[in-house]
């Protein structure tokens, strides 16, 4: 239990991180950045808000994660849902900066 | 009992036979441990050897030395050895040795499973090294892409040499990895708290559960490329719906990562050995940690960094780029902690602490230029140059051979019992780091002037003359400085002076006992209450001699350690582990005879050995356990627990445990591929897809069901003192797995179109195989239990082996229904 609490957060990045990379291959391969919606491409939003709910989610975590046992295991559990919530946001961050599929 | 008779009573139960007997049947970790150290550095030199003939080869334009044919196998095994056969059976053999010393255990949680290990490791580096002999060595490159490596291109057996004799050396790994995770996390002196634990076992932690999802990938890869030569199940061929890149993806999901798990080890060396030389306590023990989980996680969303000049769109380089610089803080902030620790100590400029200092330079070097090669632009201008080869020797030599010297001449002693000769290692120490940046500093420059990486020669008007000859001058001084640090290391342990116990002024546990080492480590087990307990209590190791810690009693022959709660610390049970045999050299010799089998093409008779190993692993289990229950037994200080057998949370369930989240990690990858396959690759649709094979699946779905349903119910039964529910229970679930296994191969043979038409179709044969021979260990796993039940080795209090049973046919279960959405989704969907 205390290595899975000490990860939470490092491990919702590597599940967010496989699901962004995998939506893009998906959406790619499915010309969903041909599919326009609301002043954009479908697969922009559902990358981005995908890319949003993640981050939401890992700032959920760190507060999740200050009720952790004192001492070392919660502050592992604080300082690593603080590096997957950074994760996140940096390795997400190419959903809103590069071009889709080219 | 006075401590001499003590010491004797225990070096009967856990040493082992002097000559070519003990080699045959030790199991103890000490021993094993130093096999694996001797044997990596023995393949370190052939390695070592070949690297010189590579030099020698690139030395001079136009050079005649050697062909391309033979080139290619020289940097193939090269690359290779140092891998697969140096760098991670080094660091298994030192955390099989100092592991268990460290936490104040007498041995690891598996040791027969260590010697096992160390036997495949044995043969399969030896398959490598004589097909290097014979000259039919790999010769695609240590990565074998395809399709160099597929069929039509190396025709000869030189890939299946790697494929076969790699995944042999892959079982040591896993194996190890398994081992490593359990002891450390069950096999702890009481009362070290996961917060107590020493930094190094930390790292090794990481390292090992980061080993069972990283190794996975690379065994699904051979696997899928051996199937794909030998039966032309066409995964990685594009004129059949197969890709290339599918190779890369599987085999970087392994290879990157791969970079950390041989890292973090030297950098556990690092942050114990550094303080020592410091003479002070690490700074920032919970940020190391902290770090360590960082790395763990984001080493594993790097792997497309090797693919970015493959035509990737910019969205998946922009993820793979940004993970790639932001893993370069984790490591940063270990190294200012390092530094850090230096600053608020005294540090002593002794043997280990150059070596460390060596470490520093040459890994903060590769560091940056693996920051640069991170950014994709210049990845693309220095894509398989040589700047990419000085960049990973940086990272590899600076980030774990300068740290396993540094610990090499720190825990000699330890080792030898003896203290080493002065300066033959300071000599040998400015021949490696001179020898090393002439090397491989100036092979940035030939790789920035767009030499090549692999080329046999280049003519002279590139203007690569000069640098190249230096790097081969450099070269050959490294090559000095290893040969010095062996002689001193063979001086030290046949002609020093015997050394003082814990010479450094270590403070933890491996400095308290006697060096050499005895076969049981400690004379009875430490309470722990300090993460340096020998700096907090100076008279610990008299204490422990004089029998006043827990299990001093020699009893019955057992061999017993404790057991402790994962993560308080507190005591759980006594593990009684078994002694010596000569089954882990049997079961590896059929192993061997298996992939042997399968390298020369007898395919059938490859399932000679296949039961062969099935019926040994059996005996391997059968020997364990007892007939009748013990109860809770004295461990000392007035206190009792019961033997693992009759605990929950034994060490056999841990092990189970690990061992399918491996699994898992290959059928998840297996699933990827299959998906990258759908989604990527060329020449889809398939000509043809799944006709029917719905009623099968739908039985292969409700036995799987009733199998996993029935193995609990043995479990119950058996909890609830009704063997006789349990014998039938577990018999029925046998059958229930015969049934899985029967209609599976039913809705392959009737419903998939054959594997050699198109990769869909040897990628839905894959998974039926993958869930027909789950569904096999889960029909052995059950025919086991109800045998036992039998026998009358099970109980209510015994019941080790039905929990470990419906671990396995719960997960066949799962993975069979995957398999079935997966294969019967095409069929559903049309």
């Amino acid at each position: 239990m205390f290595l899975a609490r000490a990860s939470a957060g490092l491990i919702l990045w590597a599940a967010g991180f496989s699901l962004l990379y995998g939506l893009h291959g998906l959406g790619c391969a499915s010309d969903w950045n041909e599919v326009q919606v609301a002043g954009g491409t479908l697969f922009r939003w559902l990358l981005v808000s995908t890319w949003m709910l993640l981050c939401l989610g890992a700032a959920a975590v760190i507060r999740l994660a200050r009720a952790a046992p004192s001492g070392l295991e919660r502050r592992l559990s604080v300082t690593s849902a603080a590096a997957g919530l950074a994760a996140i946001l940096i390795t997400g961050a190419p959903v809103v900066l590069t071009s889709a599929c080219v | 009992m006075t401590a001499l008779r003590r010491h004797r009573a225990l070096t009967a139960i856990w040493g082992w036979p002097e000559g070519w007997r003990g080699l045959i049947v030790s199991v103890n970790h000490s021993d094993i441990g130093k096999r694996f150290i001797l044997t990596a550095f023995a393949f370190f030199a052939i390695g070592g050897g070949l690297a010189m003939l590579i030099r020698a080869q690139l030395a001079t334009p136009g050079s005649a030395f050697v062909g391309p044919e033979i080139y290619n196998q020289l940097f193939t095994m090269h690359g290779s050895i140092m891998m697969f056969l140096f760098a991670i059976p080094l660091f298994e053999g030192l955390a099989l040795y100092l592991l268990p010393k460290m936490l104040g255990s007498r041995d690891m949680a598996f040791p027969r499973l260590s010697a096992y290990g160390w036997w495949c490791y044995l043969f399969g580096g030896m398959i490598l090294i004589a097909a290097l002999a014979l000259g039919v060595a790999p010769d695609g490159g240590w990565f074998m892409y395809t399709p160099l490596s597929s069929k039509a291109f190396t025709p000869g057996i030189n890939a299946d040499v790697w494929l076969l004799g790699i995944t042999f050396v892959e079982i040591s790994a896993i194996a190890a990895a398994v081992e490593i995770a359990v002891t450390i996390l069950k096999l702890r002196a009481p009362g070290m708290r996961l917060d107590r634990m020493p930094l190094f076992a930390w790292y090794l932690l990481v390292t090992a559960l980061m080993m069972i999802v990283a190794f996975p990938p690379l065994i699904l890869a051979s696997v899928l490329l051996e199937v794909e030569r030998a039966f032309d199940w066409p995964f990685f061929d594009p004129g059949r719906g197969g890709s290339p890149l599918l190779w890369q993806h599987l085999f970087w999901l392994f290879g990157h990562p791969e970079v950390y798990i041989i890292f973090l080890p030297a950098a556990g060396v690092v942050s114990t050995v550094l303080p020592v030389m410091a003479r002070t306590e690490i700074l920032g023990y919970g940020w190391i940690i902290a770090a360590l989980l960082a790395l763990g996680f984001l080493s594993f969303g790097l792997w497309v960094h090797h693919m970015f000049t493959t035509g990737i769109p910019h969205m998946a380089l922009g993820f793979f780029s940004a993970a790639s610089a932001l893993v370069a803080i984790p490591t940063g902030l270990q190294i200012f902690a390092w530094i850090g620790t230096l600053w608020n100590g005294r540090p002593e400029m002794k043997l280990p602490m150059l070596y460390l200092v060596g470490f520093f330079l040459v890994f903060v070097l590769g560091g940056l230029t693996g920051v640069m090669l991170a950014m994709v632009p210049f990845d693309m201008q220095a894509h398989d140059t040589h700047f990419v080869v000085a960049h990973l020797h940086y990272v590899l030599v600076g980030g774990f051979i300068f740290p396993m010297l540094a610990g090499a001449y720190y825990w000699l002693p330890h080792f030898t019992g003896r203290r080493r000769i002065p300066l033959l290692g300071e000599a040998a120490f400015w021949l490696i780091l001179v020898g090393f940046n002439l090397t491989f500093f100036l092979m940035h420059l030939t790789g920035l002037l767009g030499m090549p990486r692999r080329i046999h020669t280049y003519p002279a008007e590139t203007g690569w003359t000069w640098l190249n000859l230096l790097s081969s001058a450099g070269s050959f001084v490294m090559a000095f400085g290893f040969a010095l640090f062996a002689i001193d290391a063979a001086l030290q342990v046949f002609l020093s002076r015997r050394s003082r116990r814990n010479p450094w002024g270590g403070g933890t546990l491996e400095w308290a006992m006697p060096i050499p080492a005895p076969a049981y480590n400690f004379a009875s087990l430490p309470q722990v209450e300090d993460r340096e307990p020998l700096a907090a209590d100076a008279a610990l190791a008299l204490k422990l001699a004089r029998g006043e810690g827990y299990l001093a009693e020699a009893r019955h022959g057992w061999r017993e350690t404790m057991a402790v709660d994962t993560t308080t610390g507190a005591i759980d049970h006594v593990v009684l582990l078994p002694g010596n045999t000569r089954l882990p050299l049997l079961t590896a010799a059929v192993t061997g005879g298996f992939f042997l089998c399968l390298l020369f093409g007898f395919y059938w008779l490859s399932l000679v050995p296949l039961a062969g190993v099935m019926a040994l692993a059996w005996h391997w289990a059968w020997m364990l356990g007892w007939r009748e229950d013990i109860g809770p037994v004295p461990i000392g200080n007035g206190q009792a627990a019961p033997v693992h057998h009759e605990a929950p949370g034994a060490p056999g369930w841990w092990g189970s445990v690990f061992l399918l989240v491996a699994d898992g990690t290959m059928l998840a990858s297996l699933l990827f591929g299959y998906a990258f396959l759908w989604v990527v690759a060329p020449n889809w649709p398939p000509p043809a897809l799944i006709e029917g094979g719905v009623v099968s699946g739908l039985v292969a779905a409700a036995a799987a069901m009733a199998g996993a349903a029935l193995a609990r119910r043995t479990l119950t039964a058996i909890m609830a003192g009704s063997p006789r529910t349990g014998r039938f229970a577990s018999a029925v679930a046998a059958g229930a797995q015969a049934v899985v296994i029967l209609a599976l191969l039913s809705l392959g043979v009737t419903a998939l179109p054959p594997p050699q038409s198109h990769a869909y179709a040897a990628a839905s044969w894959a998974l039926i195989t993958y869930g027909a021979v789950h569904a096999l260990i889960a029909l052995l796993c059950i025919a086991f239990v109800r045998t036992r039940i039998a026998s009358g080795h099970v109980s209510s209090t015994r019941s080790l082996e039905p929990s470990v049973a419906r671990l396995f046919n719960d997960y066949s279960g799962t993975a069979v229904l995957i398999v079935l959405v997966c294969v019967l989704a095409p069929a559903v969907v049309r």
